[in-house]
């Protein structure tokens, strides 16, 4: 068995820690004996939307993200359709801004998006900074997903379904208690950085997501993840507040 | 003015009682003489001869304990914030202390602004701008732009400018008075790195920079393939380096002359830090033999690479603060050592920053190699750092997650081997200092005063 990923970008959408995803996707992977093949997709590279089963696209520092953004306008048509043939997608903070339908500045210039989600982002005066968790019920666990968040653009859902609930944490906009995206095997959220560290449920069930489209429904083999769930756990309760904002 | 005298009685009177009740009070006696007279620093610093800032990501507190050293050695009397307390109030606490001829300031890089518009300095010393904790200074060049408007409040300052850093000497476009300090290629510069990058980008044509060679993050010899912006000559170079256990040889290359260096300090991001200090003391005239003499003896502050000794056990504490810190730290001090015993202890307070996301874009590799026996996690974010290695590529029996200090420490040595070291985020530097010092353990560093240092 081999996983096909595409690492969007990674030398522009980069910011604080993002690159751990695509480490612990590739060594969940191997552990359970399935190769997998990263592959770099930067400026001008022209591409198959048949090509990967799982896209990775990070989030970056401004300048970085605009340079990286308008190439990725131009991918947009063909990254539509690989989600749409069942490629699965995660996309981080500035990614998944990237994929809404638009972002609109604090000057109230309109930058088109490449409509993947039906959302939108308008920039905000606070940045939205901390620890989050949020509730994801078709992840099948009792174990919530859990991250830091910390971005200004409040994103709202024109009708895409959130990638789960906010428990604490203030999530796509601080005001409507969602967080993140979904699009068929997409997934675009604020949790920035190494996501899937302390959340493997959630790697395993991007896992999932990717091997359905060449090899159908994979069970995949469990693993020793008493380190990572006990951090969850440990960081989840930590946070907790006394009592929770929704 | 009944106010500022106000102000710095009642600062110097902390400062007192900090000293007597043996509280550091590096920030206290600033923190309120500025509260009663916020434009105190602009008071205190009238009278000074020289007036050197310091500011950049890493190495702060190194090139300025020893810029003061060299300038202490060249007779003048001087007055620097010595253990790192960089904001404001700490440096209004190192002003509020005995008076100098000269003040060497450490000033925290998000912070500028608050303390540039009130001390006019004559030289702005900038070490590098390297991605740091996202929360408190976020993207880098957002912190450039924040440092370039700073600067504007002091325009008759001569910058000192690290131009191996494409970020710092953006800085340097179209001021009055400019010198670079840098490092030539050496047996160690990488063609490609593997390290996460931000300051690529040329600051003219905002596309990705193209680069020779790179030290280390994104230091190194670079240019923009489309436009004329590259690397400036620096006037202040190191050339010849030579990192051996015993500690780091090159030669200083400036107009004039050039210095033969010898440091005990270990590891490039020290080659930086001496070529920052001793390029400024070239540049203020100091005679160049006061400046060798000074860099072979000098030894960096507490936390800093600092050395303990107990029983027959050589400890190495210090501290962490970025994913590059942690990546040279590594790089420098796991590499070509006996079997040594690693403590990894990352919190996350404020003062730590607050996301912990940077510990996966540090280079771990050396850890990979290097002989060691298992490795201890420990702090509010043990169990972070542990995943970290994990995933990177260390055996999951290979690791202990230990949170509380004091557990961690004697688990640590515990270990039977000769060479430990402790990588530690800021909050956890001091509580890990005194762990080892009740433990019966001896510093190289002699403990500093609590107090602005003056001589």
């Amino acid at each position: 068995m081999k996983l096909h990923l595409g690492h969007l970008y990674p030398e522009f959408l980069n910011l604080y820690g993002d690159r751990g995803n695509v480490l612990i996707l590739c060594r969940r992977a191997q552990w359970r004996g399935i190769q997998v093949e990263v592959t770099p997709i930067s400026l001008g590279d022209k591409l198959a939307p048949g090509a990967y089963d799982l896209l990775f696209l990070g989030g970056g520092p401004d300048q970085e993200q605009g340079i990286a953004s308008a190439d990725l306008f131009a991918k947009g048509p063909w990254l539509k359709e690989a989600v749409e043939e069942g490629t699965a997608l995660l996309a981080i903070c500035g990614g998944y801004q990237l994929l809404g339908e638009y972002y609109r500045t604090a000057s109230g210039d309109t930058l088109p998006g490449v409509g993947l989600f039906a959302a939108y982002t308008e920039a905000g005066n606070k940045r939205l900074k901390g620890n989050i968790a949020i509730q994801v019920p078709e992840l099948g666990s009792e174990h919530p997903i859990i991250g830091f968040e910390n971005h200004g653009g409040r994103t709202f859902l024109k009708g895409a379904r959130p990638l789960g609930q906010v428990i604490y944490g203030d999530g796509n906009n601080g005001a409507d208690g969602t967080e993140g995206a979904r699009y068929r095997n997409a997934i675009g959220t604020y949790l920035h950085g190494p996501l899937l560290s302390k959340n493997p449920h959630l790697a395993d069930y991007l896992l999932r997501l990717a091997l359905r489209r060449r090899y159908g429904e994979v069970e995949l083999s469990p693993l020793d993840d008493t380190l990572e769930m006990a951090t969850n756990a440990a960081v989840y309760k930590r946070f907790l507040p006394a009592r929770g904002k929704w | 003015m009944f106010r500022r005298i106000l102000a710095i009685l009642a600062g110097r009177l902390v400062a007192f009682l900090c000293r007597c009740l043996k509280k550091g009070g590096t920030s206290l006696p600033g923190f309120l003489a500025l509260k009663l007279d916020p434009d105190l620093m602009k008071g205190l610093i009238a009278g000074y001869r020289q007036v050197i800032i310091v500011t950049g990501t890493n190495g702060k507190t190194t090139t300025t304990n020893l810029l003061a050293s060299i300038l202490r050695a060249a007779g003048l009397s001087v007055v620097t914030n010595s253990e790192g307390a960089n904001m404001p109030a700490g440096v209004a606490t190192a002003l509020l202390g005995q008076r100098g001829e000269v003040a060497v300031l450490e000033v925290d890089e998000g912070t500028l602004a608050l303390v540039t518009s009130q001390v006019q300095a004559d030289i702005v010393v900038i070490t590098n701008l390297l991605r740091d904790q996202l929360d408190r200074y976020h993207e880098l060049q957002q912190l450039a732009g924040a440092i370039q408007k700073a600067l504007v409040h002091t325009p008759e300052a001569a910058l000192v400018l690290n131009a191996d850093d494409s970020l710092v000497t953006s800085l340097g476009d179209g001021w009055g008075i400019v010198r670079y300090f840098g490092l030539a290629r050496t047996p160690w510069s990488q063609e490609s790195t593997r390290e996460v990058l931000e300051g690529h980008i040329c600051p003219h044509c905002h596309q990705p920079l193209e680069f020779n060679f790179y030290h280390y993050s994104h230091l190194g010899d670079y240019f923009c393939p489309r436009c004329s912006y590259r690397r400036p000559r620096a006037e202040y170079e190191g050339r010849g380096l030579q990192l051996k256990p015993g500690g780091t040889h090159f030669n200083l290359v400036y107009p004039g002359g050039a210095l033969v260096l010898h440091t005990p300090m270990p590891g490039i991001y020290n080659v930086y830090n001496i070529l920052a200090a001793a390029g400024t003391a070239l540049y203020l005239g100091v005679e160049p033999a006061t400046i060798v003499r000074v860099v072979a003896s000098f030894l960096p502050g507490q936390g800093r690479a600092e050395t303990f000794y107990l029983r027959d056990r050589h400890i190495t504490l210090m501290l962490v603060k970025n994913p590059t810190g942690l990546g040279v730290a590594l790089r420098t001090l796991a590499t070509g050592r006996q079997k040594t015993a690693f403590l990894l202890a990352i919190n996350d307070l404020a003062a730590d920053g607050r996301d912990v996301s940077w510990l996966w874009d540090a280079d771990l590799t050396p850890l990979l190699a290097a002989p060691r026996s298992p490795i201890i996690c420990a702090g509010l974010r043990a169990g972070d750092m542990a995943i970290c290695l994990k995933y990177q590529g260390i055996k999951e029996a290979d690791l202990e997650v230990i949170p509380d200090p004091a557990a961690s420490i004697d688990r640590l040595l515990a270990e039977p081997v000769q060479e430990a070291l402790i990588l530690c985020t800021y909050t956890n530097l001091a509580v890990y200092r005194r762990l080892l010092l009740q433990r019966g353990a001896r510093s190289e560093v002699t403990s500093g005063t609590s107090l602005p240092g003056v001589s």
